[in-house]
């Protein structure tokens, strides 16, 4: 017991940051909902003030559960009031009295009619099925590849909401049916609003405290770039999965208080308005954060109920008697839902990353009040600071890459014909080659992200050749990407951090950096609370850097780490490469162009040309081989060499 | 014998729609990687402009030209409108911008003109039979393949003979280069906008034909089957579309005509299922295959 409570604490890194502040800040929003609430029914007197305020509130939870997936993971889901739906006939299905239900649904099959549970446990028994269907939905959703904004994923999930809606339709001996559908007792509300309180406070700690774990941040690492995560060792499908059986609770629970609420279900009540109310509501604040959802629920609330007054009083507008005909044909019946489609397409044109984007209040708050506290960590000085010695003890037993026959096949196309290389993890080994040689596709090949037709890939004799890239790179091999993969909307010290908590739990016999050691080390420390997509150029190299790095790679493989540097930078890449690589004993592999630097860092060379191995040896003898020379470095190198 | 016949030209003449709308998909996701859901609101417009056009009088001889002349314009028309304003953006924001559309077309349709059947007249020869030996063809059905296939030899001879075909099927296959060796983004988008709305108001027009009806959700079903095609076919591949379409017209018959009556209803939530098993298990479609990321 203690120690799975301590295995749960752990999945918050640092737990001032991922527990306490959170958990304060949800507090904060739950109470400033509330409180809203309390004020508005105290303003506007009457039932119907009150009954709007519950439905917001409840509205608020099924927001909450789709910030958990949708805001997670960037799939965009239209399934969850399809899961919504599933939950909500559970529920009525199982809490109405059997009394009642017998002139409902009278040939219920499996004396379903005779069922009858209190209130709390006919919502365990509509989450759990709803799990059980989410889990079903969600492996579907992992085979298709889902990712952020994968019109696959997408369509699935519209797929769901159709087809529970056609279900409850056609299955009126349990939904009651199209028209009749499920009612409680008549004029049956919900009693007291407790039960709301609870659940939207308890899905708010939950959500915020889920983004802060190492699962929410994994999520949003492969939100933001798929492959780049796969290649740092995470396994999206297995985030995804866990968000979305999260979210489906919260968006389950919510559905039976709603049904509860309102007493009758019919089928088009949990399908497309209801939808588009929700996913409006996620977008209009921002998907990506847990304040803008909540913003997103009153805004839109409150905009509903404008259009909706405008519907009916809507010419009495700011006291004049606008009572023209005109006025009265543009503003009726309907205006609500109009409001809806031009608030989704217009924030999608104008804001697609809704009012507050990712603006977290807890987040915000922690760095202004870290700015204003002078830095702790200095930043350490650039030149001289390789120390070999120091490397060498923190490395680990000598690993060998060893790469036999290896060939990729596009198409008719060969990439790569029978190519083989080894590597120790004591030594920089390049690969060059002019451009089409296939130096990315071996890289693309070892790293799993290009399948080859034939050979074998091993690392310290386990066979790494079949295995998806997230595996590999839990096996030690990282890689950086020549056309920069980052993270785009997390911080520099986020890229950095979700890297080594991959680390931390795949790799953790190996020597670990500490994380602001890696960033300082790759001279990003001023930058560390920027967003990566903000970084030029040259900062952006260097994080990708810093990124493998703190995954505790055996080997480093580097695609073209100096491309775009000016000679001065890229020159200085040899010292930053070789100190970070040292920093985790790893071995280095690295494609470039830039000979000077492949000269200046790497102990042996393997030259490709047109997908096969023309050549390997130390830097000079390479320079020297009349093979790369005709091949490669062509009149270039004869020119250098006729100036020396 | 001759079942199988009559079958194969009924399908051929349900897949013909099917085509039209798929290819008009897949023209448009070539350019704007935007899977579009937002096109079978094409066939509401048109299906709202036919019954006006009805009520004072016209015949089909004038609705079916109007149709296909307000498809375009619609289609331009939401292109200039919305989608002109996130080219390039994340797929997220895509997909939700067709969906706006989609809600904000149904919605004003459903608020300005009425959430009730509007019914016209279905032109009188629809019914019509002609026969072939022991062979009964509908003469509709003949009508739309040979339109169709019209239409699509038109469609094939404007991709490969003009400038704008060949600027068109170069975007299609790599729009960042395309745009790079020359083609002006802006006329290529607003072509196959163009090229997709003169597609989907030929297939409306045989649709509505068909129908002699329509409501603010008539759309939706065109869509989905557009989007199947487009998928069977897989997505961006201009042929595939069309090859996608007809099988599916085809497998339709061949279904309703073997299996029980309760299996084959084909309706929305059904071709749904059979969208997402198709991206569960062959996310490329099932012609083409996928091509490789580039990283």
């Amino acid at each position: 017991m203690v120690a799975s409570l301590a295995r749960l604490v752990r999945i918050f890194r640092d737990p001032r940051r991922d527990f306490l502040w959170p958990l304060g800040a949800g507090g904060a929003q739950f109470g400033i909902l509330v409180a809203a609430g309390l004020i508005y029914t105290a303003v506007v007197s009457g039932g119907s003030g009150d009954r709007l305020v519950t439905t917001m509130l409840i509205d608020a939870i099924m927001v909450v559960g789709l910030h958990v997936y949708i805001g997670n993971t960037g799939v965009l889901s239209f399934g969850h009031i399809g899961f919504a739906a599933v939950a909500a006939y559970t529920f009525a299905v199982t809490a109405i009295d059997p009394a009642r239900k017998s002139t409902v649904i009278r040939n219920a099959p499996w004396d379903l009619n005779e069922v009858h549970l209190s209130v709390p446990e006919a919502t365990g028994v509509a989450v759990a099925l709803t799990v059980i269907v989410a889990l079903v939905v969600g492996i579907g959703l992992a085979r298709s590849g889902a990712r952020s904004g994968a019109v696959a994923a997408t369509v699935i999930t519209l797929a769901l909401l159709f087809v529970t809606h056609e279900v409850a339709v056609n299955w009126p001996e349990v939904t009651g049916g199209d028209r009749a559908g499920l009612s409680f007792r008549i004029g049956h509300t919900l009693d007291s609003r407790w039960p709301v309180y609870g659940t939207l406070g308890a899905a708010i700690v939950v959500a915020r405290l889920f983004g802060q774990s190492r699962i929410g941040r994994f999520a949003r690492a492969a939100r933001e770039d798929n492959l780049a995560a796969r290649a740092m060792g995470i396994n999206p499908a297995v985030q995804q999965m866990v968000a979305l059986v999260l979210s489906v609770i919260i968006v389950a629970v919510a559905a039976s208080l709603r049904v509860y609420e309102v007493g009758n279900l019919t089928p088009k009540f949990f399908f497309f308005e209801f939808t588009l109310l929700t996913l409006v509501m996620l977008i209009v604040g921002g998907r990506n954060s847990l304040t803008g959802s909540l913003a997103g629920v009153v805004v839109i609330t409150a905009g509903r109920e404008l259009a909706r007054w405008l519907s009916t009083d809507g010419n009495e507008l700011f006291g004049l008697n606008l009572d023209a005909p005109a006025v009265d044909w543009i503003l009726r019946e309907g205006l609500p839902t109009i409001f809806l489609g031009l608030a989704m397409l217009g924030f999608m044109i104008f804001r697609p990353n809704g009012l507050l984007g990712d603006f977290e209040i807890d987040n915000s708050l922690r760095r202004l009040i870290s700015r204003r506290k002078p830095s702790e960590i200095p930043e350490p000085e650039v030149a001289g600071a390789a120390a070999p010695s120091v490397s060498q003890e923190m490395r680990g037993a000598e690993q060998i890459l060893e790469v036999s026959n290896l060939t990729v096949d596009f198409g008719g196309f060969r990439a790569l014909d029978g190519v083989s290389i080894n590597a120790s993890s004591n030594e920089v080994v390049g690969l060059i080659g002019p451009n089409g040689a296939g130096k990315t596709t071996l890289l693309n090949a070892i790293t799993g992200v290009v399948e080859s037709s034939a050979g074998r890939f091993s690392l310290a004799g386990v066979d790494l050749t079949r295995m998806p890239s997230h595996e590999i790179a839990r096996l030690g091999l990282v890689r950086t990407f020549q056309n920069l993969r980052l993270f785009g909307s997390l911080t520099v010290g986020d890229n950095v951090e979700v890297a080594s908590q991959v680390a931390e739990v795949h790799r953790h016999d190996r020597p670990r950096p500490g994380i602001d050691a890696v960033i300082s080390a790759a001279g990003l420390w001023p930058y560390r609370l920027r967003r990566a997509s903000e970084l030029d150029y040259g900062n952006s190299r260097r994080l990708e850097l810093a990124r493998a790095v703190a995954a505790a790679p055996a080997f480093l493989l580097l695609d073209e780490p100096t491309s775009g540097m000016s000679e001065t930078e890229s020159l200085a890449m040899i010292d930053v490469v070789r100190r970070m690589a040292g920093m985790v004993g790893a071995g280095v592999i690295v494609i470039d162009h830039d000979l000077n630097f492949i000269v200046g860092i790497c102990d042996r060379v393997y030259t490709l040309d047109q997908g096969t191995l023309i050549a390997s040896g130390t830097p000079l003898e390479i320079q020297a081989n009349p093979l790369v020379q005709a091949a490669y470095l062509g009149t270039e190198a004869a020119k250098r060499g006729d100036q020396s | 014998m001759t079942e199988f016949v009559q079958n194969l030209v009924d399908g051929l003449g349900r897949g013909s729609i099917y085509a039209l709308l798929a290819l008009g998909i897949a023209v448009i996701f070539g350019v704007m990687h935007l899977l579009n859901f937002a096109h079978g609101e094409l066939i509401t417009v048109s299906g709202y402009v036919a019954y006006w056009a009805f009520t004072h009088g016209a015949s089909w001889v004038w609705i079916a030209p109007l149709v296909v002349v307000v498809s375009i314009a619609v289609s331009l028309a939401i292109e200039q409108v919305a989608f002109r304003w996130v080219r390039g953006a994340p797929d997220f924001t895509l997909l939700l911008t067709s969906f706006g559309v989609h809600y904000v077309v149904e919605a004003t349709f459903l608020m300005y003109v009425s959430a009730n059947v509007k019914t016209f007249n279905r032109p009188d020869w629809i019914t019509r039979t002609l026969h072939a030996g022991s062979i009964t063809f509908e003469l509709f059905d003949i009508v739309v393949i040979a339109v169709t296939l019209v239409a699509l030899a038109a469609t094939a001879l404007v991709l490969q003979r003009t400038m704008f075909g060949m600027a068109l099927r170069a975007a299609a296959d790599d729009f960042d280069v395309a745009r790079l060796m020359g083609v002006r983004s802006n006329r290529v988008i607003r072509g196959a906008f163009a090229l997709a709305g003169a597609l989907a108001g030929i297939a409306a027009v045989f649709w509505l034909m068909r129908a002699g009806q329509t409501t603010p959700g008539a759309g939706i079903t065109p869509m989905l089957k557009g989007v199947l095609a487009a998928l069977v076919g897989g997505l961006g591949s201009l042929r595939g579309a069309v090859i996608g379409g007809f099988a599916l017209g085809i497998a339709e018959v061949f279904l309703r005509s073997r299996l029980p009556d309760v299996v084959t209803g084909l309706t929305d939530g059904f071709v749904f299922v059979l969208i997402a098993v198709l991206f569960i298990f062959r996310p490329g479609g099932l012609i083409t295959v996928r091509r490789a990321e580039r990283v």
